[in-house]
């Protein structure tokens, strides 16, 4: 779970603009579990760092103002690539894996 | 704002500040869990853990300069604090102090307040809100600090005057 995060964080920025809590919904929608703010936002910031997403601070209606991430070329490019050898890599380790259900 | 809230910001800001972040990045870090804990209704040390261990994850190594520069504004606060007392009992009593003219030392702990105050500021630049550009950390300005160490400092310099006129 850790280890995909970053690439799931991003997936979900490249759906569309989003902030921190809302990612974290989306993540537990998924099905991916409760990301909790201390592991997601070091993440965004990587993210940020390697140019992969932007950031920008925007005033919400009434409440604090959020912080908007958005998925630069780079940051798409990059998706991409990691999500297409990501497939590659399950599909090899599923050949190997029992099915379930399978006698071993 | 709840007092969880204000606390754990302080307790993060001073342990980002030890840490050697820079304070744009400080104020964006400590804007991440106000917003965020503002949406989830968590309490920030429940969200992102004790502020210490937050803060560890961007520490930043130090340069052997800024690491020795630590120290200063205590050491030079007191040098001047030690300098001008003794200017100001050896004026009194019309002896020497430390075995130089009483007048000189206490100019010298006059001078040197300059660079205590200036590595003062250096070490409290305040932290901006990128929600609001302002300053986050409720930071003295410049000018209060000024004022601030000036009046320890005659402060200082009356209480030594008051004992050797007291003990002379």
């Amino acid at each position: 779970m850790r280890a995909t995060l970053p690439l799931t964080v991003l997936a979900v920025v490249a759906e569309e603009e989003t902030y921190g809590y809302a990612i974290a919904q989306r993540l537990q929608a998924a099905g991916l579990g409760a990301v909790k703010g201390g592991t997601l936002y070091p993440v965004l910031n990587r993210l940020e760092q390697e140019g992969l997403v932007t950031s920008s601070w925007r005033e919400g209606a009434g409440g604090p103002g959020r912080k908007f991430f958005t998925v630069t070329p780079h940051g798409r490019a990059h998706l991409a690539e990691r999500a297409a050898a990501w497939h590659t890599f399950t599909e090899r380790a599923a050949g190997l894996l029992p099915s379930v259900g399978s006698p071993r | 704002m709840t007092t969880g809230t204000d606390t754990y910001r302080r307790e993060l800001v001073q342990a980002l500040r030890t840490g050697n972040v820079p304070p744009e990045r400080i104020g964006e870090i400590v804007a991440e869990v106000e917003s965020h804990v503002a949406d989830t209704g968590e309490d920030p040390r429940e969200a992102f853990g004790p502020a210490r261990e937050y803060a560890a994850g961007f520490r930043r190594p130090r340069s052997r300069w800024s690491a020795a520069a630590r120290p200063a504004p205590t050491l030079l606060g007191a040098l001047c604090g030690f300098l001008v007392g003794n200017g100001v009992v050896g004026l009194v009593d019309g002896e020497p102090a430390l075995g130089m003219p009483a007048w000189v030392v206490l100019t010298a702990g006059a001078v040197l307040w300059i660079p205590s105050l200036v590595a003062v500021l250096r070490l409290s630049v305040p932290v901006p809100d990128p929600r609001t550009g302002r300053s986050i950390t409720p930071a003295p300005g410049p000018v209060a600090t000024a004022v601030g160490m000036g009046a320890t400092l005659v402060a200082v310099a009356v209480a030594c005057w008051g004992l050797a006129v007291l003990t002379s």
